[in-house]
C-alpha cells in the first residue's frame, strides 16, 4: 500500500480504537463453556452417520483402503480424473505429489477427490480437514465429487469436543497448525430457490465419508 | 434509497399487502424456517444454556473490544494477513478499490457479506468500472434482478421460482418457463464456476474473527466463499469490528447456535477457517467501524452489537413475514435491522422501530439474547425526543395525555365519544377512520364500567 | 385482603361487562374489591408510541388511586406489564452521573426527573397482578363454579405471555405450562381447540393498529382464520385489546364466532 493510504488507515485505526476504548461498557467476565450432552462411545459413529445421511451424504464403515478402492470403482466408474491425498490409494488415483504445488486452476477437471480428514463430529456429521491433508486448498471444493476418510474411532460428540481436539492436534504436530482448515458437513447445497433443497451448489455435488475400522472383518461394511 | 423522499415501512408494507396470496406464501415460507429452527433447537438439550453462554461471551467482547481488536490485529499480521482499518463505509470501499487498482484488476467475485451491502460496495465499484459478481446463489439472483436482498440469510426469499426462472432465462439463457430449482441451481453452478476460474480477486464476509489466533471463519452451504478465495490471487475479507470472539474454542458455542438459529440445520456445509494466505496469495482483512464504535457507547442499545446475523428474528417476526424485507428500505431488515439502522441514520430510519407490535418473539429466538423488543421500545422514546415524530402524532399524544391525566375530562370524553358512536355513527364509520377500513367498530355500551359501579356498588 | 380493581380505559368505555365479570369473580373467590372511581389509564398507548415522557400525569394518578391496596388486579396483561415496568422512574435509584455524551440515554432527560422512584413506599410493581396470574399464583384457584359448554380458542396475548410469563413461549426450549389454560380447564363443558400457531401476535400493538393498518389487519385475519380452521366458536384471551381487534375483523367478515374475555368465561354460569 502506498504512503498516504497507510497514513489514512493508521489515523482511522487510532480513531476507532480510541472511540471503542472510551465507549466500552464495564468489564464482563468470560463464562465457563458447556461440555454438551454426552454421547456413549458406542453411539458416536451411529449418531455421526445419521447426521451425515440427513444432510445428503453417504457414509460407510470399512475395514481398509482396499474396500474403499473397490467401492469407489463401483460408484464412480466413468471418472476420468481422480486425485487422492491418501497414499494408500496411489494405485487407484493420481497421487497428491503430482497435484501438489500446481496452480489450483489446474484442478478444474478433477471429478473425484479422495482425502483423509482428522476426525468427525457426531452431532452434525462434520469432518475436520486441515490444509496439510487437502493437497491444495481448492481441491475439496473444486472437485465434482468428494470422498473423505476418517478413523472410525476419531469421532467426537460435539463442537466443544471438536475444538478441544483441534488444540490437541496442533500441539501434536506443527503441520496441523493450519493456514487454512475447514469443517465439511455434506455435499454443497442451497435452498435459496423457494426453500427447495438442492444438493450441489458450487462445491462438490456429493460427499461420501468412509469410517476406517481396522478391527472389522472384510465383509463388514455399512 | 434516497434521503427523505422514500416511502416509510407502513406505506411499503401496505403495497406489499395488496397481493394477499403472495403475502400468505411469503409468511408461510418463513414460518416454516422458524419451525425448522425450533426442531433443531429442541434436539440440543442444553440450548438455553448455549444461548446464555454466547450472550455472555459477546458481552465480554464488547467490554474489552479495543483489547481484542489489538490482539486480533497483532495475530493476523503475524500470520501474514494485511489488516486495514476503515472508519466508515466510504473508507472501506476505497480500501477495496485501492487493492484492486494496485493489482490492476477490474473483475472480482464476492460471497455473502451484509457489511458490503451496508457500505453499498457494489454500486461504488460499479461506478469505478469494476465488475463484481455476487456468487451466493440468492445474491446472484437479486443482483441480476437489480434488487437488494430482502433477507440476510435467504436473499431472494421474496421471489418465486417462476420469477427466478425468468431472470435466469433473461441473463443466463436458460429455457423460458423452466422453474425447476434443481435445473436452475445447476445452471448457476456452471455460470458461476466460470467466474471463479477466471477472476483473480475474491471478497468474502466474516462470520467470526478470533482474537487469540488471528484467524477468521466464513460459513457457507454453497462453497462459494471457498471457491472464490482458493482460486484468487487476492482474498479480501470485510468485517464489522464487532464480529470478534476472544478464543478459538468459543467457536464451538457459536457454530452450534448459528445455523440452527438461521435455517434449522446443525451446521453449514463449510465452516472455513482462514489463518494464513495461500502460498503466493495476498490476504487482506478490512476492519470496519461505520458507526459501531459510537453505538458501543449507547448503554440502552449497545447490545445489538452482539448480533451474529443469523436472521432468526426475521423468521419469527409476524410483521417481517408479512412486510417483506424491502419494506424496511435498509441493508439489514427485520427486528435487528430496526434497532441497528437508526444508529446509522435516525431520520431515515425513524419509522423502523415502530414497525412492530413489541410481541417479544424476536428476543426469545436470538441466539445471543439481544433484548430486541426492549430496544425497539427505547428507540421510540429517543426518536420522539429527537423530533422525528409527525406533528399529527405528537398532537394526538398530547391530547391523549391531557385527557387521561384528568379523570373528569376522561369521563366526559368517554361519554361523549360513546354518544356520538351510537347516535351519529358516521363520525367514526367513515373513510378517514383508519381502524374502520377493514374492521368494524366495537358497539358502544350505554354505560361505562365506572357508571355501572356507581349505580350498583357504591 | 383488599383488592384495588384497575379497569383499563377501553374496557371501562367499551366492554364494561368484562369489568363486571372481573369484579364478580374476585368477590366470589373471597376478595374485598374496591374500584377507585378516579382511575383513567395506565399510560401505555402514549409510552409505546414513544411518548413515555408524557405519562407522568397517568403515573401519579395511578399511584394516588391504588397505593393503599394489598393487591391491584386488572383484566389486562399489557396494562399490568406496563405498570410493572414503567411506573417507577426509568433512571431508577442510580446516583446522578456526570453528563454523558450518550444522547440516547433518555433516563437522563429532565421530564423523567420527577417520576415516581422504584423505592417509593408504594411498591406497586410488587403487588399488581393480571387477573389470571392473580387467580393461579395468589388465590391458587383449583376449582371454579363455572360452566361454558363451547369450543374455545385461546389467544395468547403477547405481553401477558412473554412479559408476565402467563404461559410458556413456543420459542424457548423449556417445559410447557399455561396459567390461562389451567383455569379454562376448570370450566365445565369447555373444549379448548388446538391452533396451528399457538402464540403468534394478533397485530393490535397499540397505535400500531392504525399506523401500520395493513399489517395489523393481515395479522388479525390470520389469527382469526387459525381459530376458525379449528372450529372455535368463541375466542378468548386475557387482553381485551387483542379481542377488540379480532372482533372488529370477525364482525366485518360477518362471522358467527364470538369473543369473550377470559374473566367472562371464568365467571360464566349456565
Amino acid at each position: 500500500m502506498n504512503e498516504s493510504s497507510n497514513m489514512a488507515t493508521r489515523n482511522s485505526r487510532d480513531k476507532i480504537l480510541g472511540t471503542v476504548h472510551g465507549n466500552q461498557p464495564a468489564p464482563r467476565e468470560l463464562p465457563p463453556l458447556p461440555e454438551g450432552t454426552p454421547i456413549a462411545p458406542a453411539d458416536l459413529a451411529p449418531t455421526f452417520i445419521t447426521a451425515l445421511e440427513a444432510i445428503g451424504a453417504a457414509a460407510y464403515i470399512v475395514s481398509g483402503f482396499d474396500r474403499i478402492a473397490t467401492m469407489l470403482h463401483e460408484q464412480f466408474p466413468g471418472a476420468r480424473r481422480i486425485v487422492t491425498g491418501c497414499p494408500q490409494l496411489n494405485a487407484f488415483a493420481e497421487a497428491a505429489a503430482a497435484a501438489k504445488g500446481l496452480d489450483p486452476h489446474m484442478l478444474e477437471n478433477v471429478e473425484l477427490a479422495i482425502l483423509p480428514a482428522h476426525f468427525g463430529v457426531a452431532e452434525n456429521g462434520a469432518c475436520w480437514i486441515t490444509e496439510s491433508l487437502m493437497v491444495e486448498r481448492a481441491l475439496p471444493f473444486i472437485a465434482q465429487h468428494l470422498v473423505l476418510v476418517i478413523p472410525h474411532s476419531s469421532i467426537v460428540p460435539n463442537m466443544h469436543a471438536a475444538y478441544d481436539r483441534i488444540a490437541v492436534l496442533e500441539a501434536e504436530a506443527p503441520a496441523n497448525t493450519y493456514g487454512f482448515s475447514t469443517f465439511i458437513a455434506g455435499p454443497s447445497k442451497t435452498a435459496d430457490i423457494e426453500q427447495s433443497l438442492v444438493l450441489g451448489a458450487h462445491g462438490p455435488l456429493s460427499l461420501t465419508v468412509f469410517l476406517l475400522d481396522e478391527n472389522l472383518s472384510d465383509a463388514g461394511y455399512f | 434509497m434516497s434521503g427523505s423522499n422514500h416511502k416509510d415501512h407502513a406505506a411499503l408494507a401496505a403495497e406489499f399487502n395488496k397481493d394477499e396470496p403472495r403475502v400468505d406464501w411469503h409468511d408461510e415460507t418463513l414460518w416454516w424456517v422458524r419451525q425448522k429452527r425450533d426442531k433443531a433447537a429442541a434436539r440440543v438439550p442444553e440450548w438455553e444454556l448455549l444461548r446464555d453462554t454466547a450472550s455472555h461471551i459477546k458481552e465480554n467482547v464488547l467490554s474489552n473490544l479495543s483489547g481484542y481488536l489489538r490482539q486480533f490485529e497483532e495475530e493476523a499480521t503475524r500470520n501474514g494477513i494485511t489488516v486495514h482499518w476503515a472508519a466508515d463505509a466510504k473508507e472501506h470501499n476505497e480500501i477495496v478499490l485501492s487493492i484492486l487498482s494496485r493489482h490492476k484488476i477490474d473483475k472480482m467475485v464476492k460471497s455473502k457479506s451484509m457489511l458490503t451491502e451496508e457500505c453499498h460496495l457494489n454500486e461504488f465499484l460499479h461506478e469505478k468500472g469494476i465488475d463484481v459478481v455476487d456468487t451466493d446463489l440468492g445474491e446472484r439472483v437479486v443482483q441480476l434482478a437489480g434488487e437488494p436482498p430482502s433477507h440476510i440469510v435467504l436473499p431472494c426469499i421474496h421471489l418465486k421460482k417462476q420469477e427466478i426462472g425468468e431472470i435466469f432465462h433473461e441473463h443466463l439463457g436458460t429455457p423460458k418457463g423452466n422453474a425447476d430449482p434443481q435445473f436452475l441451481t445447476h445452471a448457476a453452478r456452471l455460470h458461476l464456476r466460470e467466474k471463479f476460474l477466471t477472476r483473480r480477486v475474491a471478497l468474502t464476509g466474516v462470520n467470526f474473527a478470533v482474537a487469540e489466533t488471528g484467524e477468521f471463519v466464513v460459513c457457507t452451504n454453497e462453497g462459494n466463499a471457498d471457491m472464490g478465495a482458493h482460486l484468487a490471487d487476492v482474498h479480501i475479507a470485510s468485517m464489522g469490528i464487532e464480529k470478534l470472539i476472544p478464543q478459538r474454542r468459543h467457536l464451538g458455542v457459536f457454530l452450534r447456535l448459528l445455523t440452527r438459529s438461521a435455517t434449522g440445520q446443525p451446521i453449514t456445509t463449510y465452516s472455513s477457517h482462514f489463518r494464513r494466505p495461500r502460498q503466493g496469495q495476498e490476504m487482506h482483512i478490512v476492519l470496519v467501524d461505520n458507526g459501531r464504535s459510537v453505538h458501543l457507547g449507547k448503554k440502552d442499545f449497545r447490545n445489538s452489537l452482539k448480533c451474529i446475523r443469523c436472521a432468526a428474528c426475521f423468521n419469527t417476526c409476524p410483521v417481517y413475514r408479512r412486510s417483506g424485507g424491502h419494506s424496511y428500505h435498509t441493508a439489514v431488515a427485520g427486528p435487528i435491522g430496526s434497532i441497528l439502522s437508526p444508529n446509522l441514520d435516525m431520520k431515515k430510519y425513524a419509522d423502523l422501530p415502530f414497525a412492530s407490535t413489541l410481541c417479544g418473539s424476536c428476543s426469545n429466538v436470538c441466539p445471543v439474547k439481544i433484548d430486541i423488543h426492549e430496544q425497539l421500545y427505547k428507540w421510540r422514546q429517543v426518536i420522539v425526543q429527537e423530533g422525528y415524530a409527525t406533528a399529527g402524532k405528537t398532537a394526538a399524544m398530547k391530547t391523549m395525555n391531557w385527557v387521561l391525566s384528568h379523570p373528569g375530562v376522561y369521563h366526559t370524553a368517554g361519554k361523549t365519544g360513546r354518544w356520538f358512536m351510537l347516535n351519529v355513527p358516521f363520525t367514526v364509520k367513515n373513510g378517514f377512520n383508519t381502524w374502520y377500513r377493514q374492521r368494524d367498530m366495537p358497539t358502544p355500551p350505554k354505560q361505562s364500567f365506572g357508571d355501572w359501579y356507581k349505580k350498583n356498588k357504591k | 385482603m383488599r383488592v384495588g380493581l384497575f379497569i383499563p380505559c377501553y374496557i371501562d368505555q367499551f366492554y364494561p361487562q368484562v369489568g363486571v365479570a372481573t369484579l364478580e369473580l374476585l368477590e366470589k373467590l373471597g376478595c374485598e374489591v374496591v374500584y377507585p372511581p378516579e382511575q383513567t389509564c395506565c399510560g401505555q398507548p402514549m409510552a409505546n408510541s414513544g411518548f413515555e415522557h408524557l405519562t407522568k400525569g397517568c403515573n401519579d394518578l395511578f399511584i394516588k388511586n391504588f397505593e393503599e391496596f394489598d393487591y391491584i388486579v386488572a383484566p389486562s396483561g399489557s396494562c399490568v406489564l406496563h405498570i410493572k415496568e414503567h411506573i417507577h422512574d426509568p433512571a431508577g435509584q442510580k446516583p446522578p452521573e456526570a453528563a454523558s455524551s450518550d444522547r440516547t440515554d433518555i433516563s437522563a432527560l429532565p421530564e423523567f426527573a420527577n417520576f415516581p422512584t422504584a423505592n417509593s413506599r408504594h411498591n406497586i410493581p410488587g403487588k399488581i397482578f393480571e387477573l389470571v396470574e392473580f387467580l393461579t399464583d395468589v388465590l391458587k384457584v383449583d376449582k371454579l363454579e363455572a360452566s361454558f359448554p363451547y369450543k374455545v380458542g385461546l389467544h395468547q396475548s403477547c405481553h401477558g405471555q412473554r412479559g408476565l410469563k402467563l404461559a410458556q413461549m413456543s420459542e424457548l426450549m423449556a417445559p410447557p405450562f399455561s396459567k390461562p389454560q389451567h383455569l379454562l380447564n376448570l370450566v365445565k363443558g369447555l373444549e379448548l381447540v388446538e391452533l396451528d400457531r399457538k402464540d403468534e401476535c394478533c397485530g393490535f400493538g397499540g397505535t400500531f393498529c392504525v399506523f401500520e393498518e395493513a399489517i395489523s389487519v393481515k395479522m388479525g385475519k390470520d389469527r382469526v382464520a387459525d381459530h376458525i380452521r379449528h372450529d372455535a366458536e368463541v375466542i378468548t384471551a386475557s387482553d381485551m385489546s387483542c379481542l377488540m381487534h379480532l372482533e372488529g375483523i370477525l364482525r366485518r367478515q360477518q362471522s358467527k364466532v364470538q369473543i369473550k374475555h377470559i374473566a367472562e368465561i371464568l365467571n360464566a354460569r349456565l
